[in-house]
């Protein structure tokens, strides 16, 4: 699972980060610049709620598996 | 509906028009009918009441248009536009635009300008600072205003707590003395609540713009003098390599002020008014405080307290397939979004556990309110501490006083509660 950030897009409002507080990193101005390219698998739930909590729809969780790529955003 | 005026806006031809008065709503109950009622008519329509603007109500259309902040404005410096909102003694980021000089800063500022300035309130609330530096002084606040009436079982808990927090909170990290504490609040409170239409709205003007006289003499004296508070950071702060303009630093604490002191005091009265009406909910949270986090995004979205918002259209656009001209106003809804059937099921009620909850209480965009995060840490310490000490509080419901004017604001200005008498803290 991959996480990608749209930095442009963030406006700060920390969501990913109470819904994912191990996954997500803020800079000192509050925004999210957070790209992992795989997120270790008991991470993977909070990488997931924390782009649903997005208002911003900043955040993309790339799924990949044996089948596949799936992009939510 | 007003006939239009020479110098509003005129009316497009071929679009949905409807009267839509805002100011003339009385109560909550009655402005989130009345928004209901025109999400069920159309994602956007024409009222030429106010001057003549179009009124976005979707929860889809009110996003696009506070992303589209290139061509939305929020800046005072489309002033030559005619109607309303063009005015330089005009608000223009009120959805009615409200009389009055004092600049809020950056709120009305638009990109590049904007920049340099919510660099500095972003460094100041990002949600490191607010747990490392406010948070104390939150919880500092919240335990000695409890504390002040927990042995007695009754308080007016907006100006116990709603009220009293917030304005501790942010008029002591200014920098006021504790003596104007008090009067600082009531006058955003008053002049929000209460204008127009309230027999005491003159005063109420009066006592803002006293507000606002006081922090030109307390900026320029610190431009002088400089002192270790908040007001004396931003009356000197450097911004693009030079000291800000004094009129500049103005409107930082303006902003600060009235962004602070009266919009947590609305969602949190609106909570405490619900949790009385609701047993159930108070009852689950009482039983899983570890609900607290999603119930406070529930309470903002159903209570948002700041509920519309002004914007001029500065170049021809589309919102929502509609065309907007240039120098149109534009008013946006974050309470009717917030209250959007297709972006939330059961929109109407409380759902504790709602997830995701992407409401737009504290906007989006750029001009996401700055002090989001200061304003949910104060929400959730008085939650969390009235849930503790005051678990069983009762309001004395024919002594409930509702804001009369909820165009921009909504919430309770009297909620007295009685409740089983306990300890101090401190």
């Amino acid at each position: 699972m991959k996480v990608l950030v749209r930095a442009n897009r963030c406006q700060g409002h920390a969501r990913c980060l109470a819904e994912g507080p191990e996954v997500y990193v803020l800079d000192d101005l509050g925004y999210n610049s957070t790209n992992i390219d795989n997120v270790p698998p008991h991470l993977r739930e909070q990488a997931r709620r924390g782009a649903m909590a997005c208002p911003e729809r900043a955040i993309a969780i790339i799924e990949e598996s044996g089948s596949g790529a799936k992009a939510s955003r | 509906m007003t006939t239009s005026k020479s110098g509003a806006n005129e009316r497009p031809e071929g679009v949905p028009v409807v009267d839509f008065d805002l100011p003339s709503f009385k109560g909550v109950a009655e402005s989130n009918a009345a928004w209901a009622k025109l999400r069920a008519t159309s994602p956007v329509v024409w009222s030429d009441d106010n001057g003549g603007a179009w009124i976005v109500s979707s929860y889809d259309a009110v996003s696009e248009a506070f992303r589209n902040w290139q061509v939305l404005r929020s800046g005072r410096a489309v002033r030559t536009i005619p109607g309303p909102g063009g005015s330089p003694d005009l608000l223009p980021i009120n959805a009615v635009p409200v009389n009055t000089t004092a600049m809020m800063i950056p709120e009305e500022l638009d990109p590049p300008l904007w920049h340099p300035y919510r660099r500095i309130f972003n460094e100041l609330l990002s949600p490191k600072k607010v747990e490392g530096t406010l948070y104390p002084r939150v919880k500092y606040w919240v335990t000695k205003f409890i504390d002040d009436v927990i042995e007695s079982g009754k308080c007016d808990i907006v100006e116990t707590l709603a009220s009293g927090v917030p304005g501790a909170v942010v008029l002591e990290w200014l920098g006021f003395p504790e003596h104007e504490w008090h009067r600082f609040s009531a006058a955003f409170h008053n002049s929000s609540a209460y204008v127009p239409g309230a027999p005491n709205a003159q005063h109420y003007l009066d006592e803002l713009e006293w507000a606002f006289d006081r922090i030109k003499e307390e900026v320029a004296d610190l431009r002088e003098r400089p002192r270790d508070n908040l007001t004396s950071y931003l009356a000197n702060v450097t911004v693009n390599g030079e000291r800000v303009p004094y009129e500049f630093a103005t409107g930082m604490v303006n902003l600060a002020m009235s962004g602070g002191v009266d919009t947590t005091t609305s969602v949190t009265s609106s909570a405490f008014v619900h949790l009385h009406y609701h047993p159930e909910d108070r009852r689950r949270l009482l039983d899983e405080p570890e609900l607290i986090d999603s119930a406070i995004e529930e309470f903002l979205r159903l209570y948002p307290p700041a509920r519309t918002h002004g914007r001029t259209v500065v170049e021809d656009t589309e919102l929502a397939g509609f065309k907007l001209r240039k120098n149109d106003r534009v008013i946006l809804s974050e309470v009717s979004a917030c209250h959007d059937e297709v972006a939330f099921p059961d929109a109407n009620k409380f759902v504790i556990d709602r997830f995701p909850n992407r409401h737009l209480a504290f906007g989006l965009g750029p001009h996401r309110c700055a002090g989001s995060h200061i304003g949910r840490a104060m929400f959730k310490e008085m939650l969390t501490q009235v849930l503790e000490r005051m678990p069983d509080y009762r309001l004395i419901e024919e002594e409930l006083e509702e804001y009369p004017n909820c165009t921009a604001l909504g919430g309770w200005s009297k909620v007295p509660i009685t409740f089983t008498p306990g300890k101090r803290r401190l």
